[in-house]
């Protein structure tokens, strides 16, 4: 019993941090129809850079979150002007192969700096753990699990409180009509694939403690963040939260109680069975279709 | 313009003529060279030429994005690793069609549970695929050896001449494929699954039957792919799951298509043999791993960016425009005046001329019809009479539900509730080909003719019913092209018939659909506003029209908001408010009704029949 709740628990904090990495995905999905396949990609390169400030400064891995998401943050909104922008009108198939292409990419970048040996950052209470009433909880995730739920606060704040919020919200339902009323479409757009990104980020900060990790786990990463997605249904943040719940605390479990080997298969199970039964997730709504046409 | 210069720049001769090099050069290069590097990049070449060429067919011509090519040839690999380390009396090659068979099951399987999921999510739905693929190949010790993988016999031919049985498979492999692919592109099947591609909901509307076109390109896209695979993992002798199931072997294939140009015969075998040298450049001189992943990682953004249609079409269109340079476009030509379809009917084959009006037998019969929209509700227990060999106007203000109620009774979206019956049969549960095929025709409010494909190949398009032997008939000439023809002839527009439909203006593309629905033969033709948005003339042209195929049988719905138009050519007329239907009359009973002037006409219109009579 003791060793069930453990694992719940230890889930529930997984699940902030895939709630956090989920919700930057689902956000550009939202505005900008474009699937980010590169997601998993900007989450690894973030614990790259983690780490070298770590190995480097020494600067401790969680409070660096504050130095690596905004420098994640600039490289989203460089990626958006240089890459991304011309996609807002593309067919969403080819979007799909070109954040494909950017995530072969970044891997070799990261291939090329960091080398492809598992990387591991082990800051000083990597090995310690709480001890709760006969409950057994590394320090390193109860950190990150709630680090990624103030970050995740964060971004909720921004996008239910300020005004940027409103007019993210707006575009994400209609484009031309946010332009219509005076939100100016391409800088939203460039702001939401930056703070997407930048979700992301911080979100490998915080994997990167959990975690060791090679350029090459992006594939895995990506592959659990659409089965999340694609759980909660694609554009709701809401969804994204309740789809990260069911994932992360589902994996633990599965790893605790069912044949590992099997268990790489399970994201992809998800994706290909939900996509299948119920295309719009489980939050999600299906919206008029003919409308646009007509 | 000099005859020589034209010859170069005719795309078909210069195309041709360089295809019988490239093949000549191909059967003799074993023969030219031993070298073994050159051989393997030639092999390997192949391998993706015949992967890139399969997956033209459900990505160039259906539109299928797939970044799962790549598991076709791991299960080909697989099935003769499995098969020749059971049965070692066997001559492996006996395993290279058995491969294409288990490639073309597979792909029929994921054609069958992919059916509903289009763009986006079917391309994750591919990646998710192969990953599953290799996660079994990974677990299923007992057929694949798990990761520890398959080593197969060695080949028992002569050392000497080793590479040559490998090379000469996968060129007939090639040549094959490549033969098929053509054939498709010239079938009933290939404009199906390239009106797919441009507008599946559309396609649907024209007869179409989506699940079996679709499944029939997934079959085809693979068992060559199969095929290829199982020679392509005979010749490494060894076979794992994360070589053979690798994502950048799909990479490779999807680029190879992009690059080479798709829906072109020539594209990816051109792609293919483009893609692979840089690859083995990349691994043999720089090392492999991470420039593999710059190259292609760079390549296809790249290709997305700045070169979506790849470089065949590219230089094609280049020869085109050398071609035509100081020639006039067709486009600005005049329309024609338009053919007599008591001609056409002869040939055709049409009924006798036949009059039926408004008192006639119901040919179609809405009753309670209902579509809501979340807490819209844009069709409200609509019922509706069309008699048969009518003109039936449906008119009404703005929102009231004219759309819906048409997509509703071709089942472009499905309807909540409500019987739909067509000649005494209730449709309602049928799918738009199957309406289709029992005479339903309908044009769009704004024109949905496929962008892409000429005007000839918009109209013959369509499919009357659904047989196999249909599927394989030749679209481009013989009597289906010929019947289009007259059609074309018959609206005015055969002198635009190899024109893009994108470029017509959309006054001439209200025509050529016109011509497209009328290659169903339809008992029904629904017109959405047939009148709105072209010059007066063409309005009165196609009265005119709509009265001649009338005369013949052809019966209609008409929505319009042009009201002489629909007042001096429908009888009876409905209207329709807040999604019902509010009245119903012949066209002096409407135009004095004082509800329906009050909804929809309003005072003034009254006031002006007044002062024309």
């Amino acid at each position: 019993m003791t060793q069930l709740i453990q694992n719940l628990i230890l889930g529930l904090l997984l699940s902030g941090v895939y709630a956090l990495v989920a919700g930057g995905l689902t956000l550009i999905f939202g505005v900008m129809r474009v699937i980010n396949i590169a997601h998993g990609a900007f989450l690894i390169l973030a614990a790259f850079i983690t780490y070298s400030l770590w190995s480097a400064l020494g600067i401790d891995p969680l409070l660096g979150i504050l130095v690596t998401t905004p420098v994640i943050f600039a490289i989203g909104w460089v990626t958006y002007k240089t890459v991304a922008a011309p996609l807002r009108t593309a067919p969403m198939a080819s979007t799909v192969l070109l954040t494909f292409g950017l995530a072969l990419v970044l891997e070799a970048v990261m291939g090329t700096i960091w080398g492809n040996n598992s990387t591991a950052i082990r800051p000083g209470y990597g090995d310690e753990s709480f001890t709760v009433a006969g409950l057994f909880l590394p320090k390193a995730q109860v950190y990150g699990g709630l680090v990624a739920v103030l970050v995740l606060l964060a971004l909720g704040l921004i996008l239910t409180r300020t005004w940027l919020g409103r007019a993210i919200r707006a575009t994400s339902v209609n484009p031309d009509g946010a332009a219509l009323v005076g939100i100016k479409v391409t800088a939203v757009a460039a702001l939401v694939f930056a703070l997407g990104i930048a979700a992301a980020g911080a979100g490998g900060a915080i994997v990167g403690v959990l975690y060791p990790f090679v350029p090459g786990a992006h594939y895995q990463w990506i592959a659990r963040l659409l089965a999340i997605v694609v759980l909660g249904g694609m554009g709701s943040m809401r969804g994204a939260v309740l789809g990260a719940l069911i994932f992360g605390v589902g994996e633990t479990l599965t790893s605790a109680y069912v044949s590992p080997s099997w268990a790489t298969a399970v994201p992809y199970a998800i994706v290909f069975v939900v996509l299948l039964i119920r295309p719009q997730g489980l939050l999600g709504t299906r919206l008029r279709a003919d409308a646009v046409a007509a | 313009m000099t005859r020589s210069m034209q010859v170069l720049t005719d795309p078909l001769r210069v195309g041709r003529l360089l295809a019988a090099v490239a093949l000549v050069l191909l059967l003799a290069f074993p023969l030219l060279t031993d070298d073994a590097y050159y051989q393997n990049m030639v092999i390997l070449s192949l391998v993706f030429a015949v992967g890139a060429s399969g997956l033209n067919i459900i990505t160039g011509f259906a539109g299928y994005v797939s970044l799962g090519q790549g598991a076709f040839i791991g299960l080909g690999g697989y099935t003769i690793g499995a098969l020749a380390t059971r049965f070692e009396s066997v001559s492996p090659w006996l395993w290279v069609p058995v491969a294409g068979v288990v490639a073309a099951a597979v792909a029929v399987l994921l054609g069958l549970v992919s059916l509903r999921s289009r763009g986006p999510a079917f391309v994750i739905i591919t990646v998710a695929f192969l990953f599953l693929v290799q996660v079994v190949a990974i677990n299923w010790v007992s057929v694949t050896n798990g990761t520890a993988g398959l080593t197969l016999p060695l080949p028992s031919w002569d050392r000497e001449i080793i590479n040559l049985p490998f090379y000469y498979a996968l060129l007939a492999i090639l040549v094959i494929q490549l033969l098929m692919t053509w054939w498709i592109r010239r079938t009933k099947l290939g404009m199906g699954l390239i009106a797919i591609r441009e507008d599946e909901t559309k396609a649907a509307t024209i007869g179409i039957n989506l699940p079996v076109e679709k499944i029939i390109a997934f079959a085809a896209s693979s068992v060559f792919v199969g095929m290829a695979g199982a020679v392509y993992g005979y010749y490494l002798t060894f076979i794992d799951p994360r070589g053979m199931f690798s994502i950048l072997i799909s990479v490779q294939i999807i680029l190879s298509l992009l690059i080479g140009g798709k829906a072109t015969l020539w594209g990816p075998v051109l792609g293919a043999f483009l893609i692979e040298p840089l690859n083995e450049i990349a691994n043999n001189s720089f090392g492999g791993g991470n420039m593999r992943l710059f190259l292609f990682g760079g390549l296809l953004m790249a290709v997305v960016i700045f070169m979506p249609k790849g470089v065949l079409p590219a230089v094609e269109s280049l020869l085109h425009r050398r071609r035509t340079a100081g020639k006039a476009g067709l486009v600005g030509a005049r329309i024609g005046p338009g053919g007599s379809l008591t001609s056409l009917t002869e040939r055709a084959g049409r009924a006798e001329p036949v009059s039926r009006g408004p008192g006639a037998a119901p040919l179609l019969e809405v009753a309670g019809l209902t579509k809501h929209f979340g807490g819209l509700k844009a069709v409200d227990g609509c019922s509706l009479t069309v008699p048969e060999g009518s003109i039936t106007g449906l008119i009404g203000p703005n929102g009231s539900g004219k759309t819906t109620v048409f997509n509703l009774i071709d089942h472009t979206i499905r309807a909540d509730s409500g019987d739909v019956t067509f000649a005494g049969e209730r449709i309602e549960r049928l799918p738009s080909w199957e309406r289709a095929h029992r005479g339903i025709g309908r044009t769009f409010q704004i024109t949905r003719l496929f962008g892409e494909m000429t005007v000839l190949e918009n109209v013959v398009a369509p499919q009357r019913s659904f047989s196999w032997q249909q599927l394989g008939r030749i679209a481009v000439s013989g009597p289906e092209a010929d019947r289009a023809e007259e059609l074309l002839e018959f609206v005015g527009m055969r002198a635009f018939r190899d024109q893009r439909a994108h470029a017509l203006s959309y006054g001439q593309q209200k025509l050529v659909e016109l011509a497209q629905i009328l290659m169903l033969d339809p008992r029904l033709i629904l017109l959405d506003e047939p009148a709105g948005g072209i010059n007066p003339v063409l309005v009165e042209r196609m009265g005119e029209m709509i009265r001649e195929l009338n005369s013949f049988g052809t019966t209609f719905l008409i929505v319009e908001h042009n009201m002489p138009f629909v007042l001096a050519l429908c009888d009876p007329i409905y209207v329709l408010a807040r999604g019902a239907t509010m009245a119903s009359g012949t066209p002096s009973q409407i135009r004095t009704d004082p509800a329906v002037i009050d909804a929809y006409l309003g005072d003034d219109f009254q006031l002006e029949q007044e002062a024309a009579t």
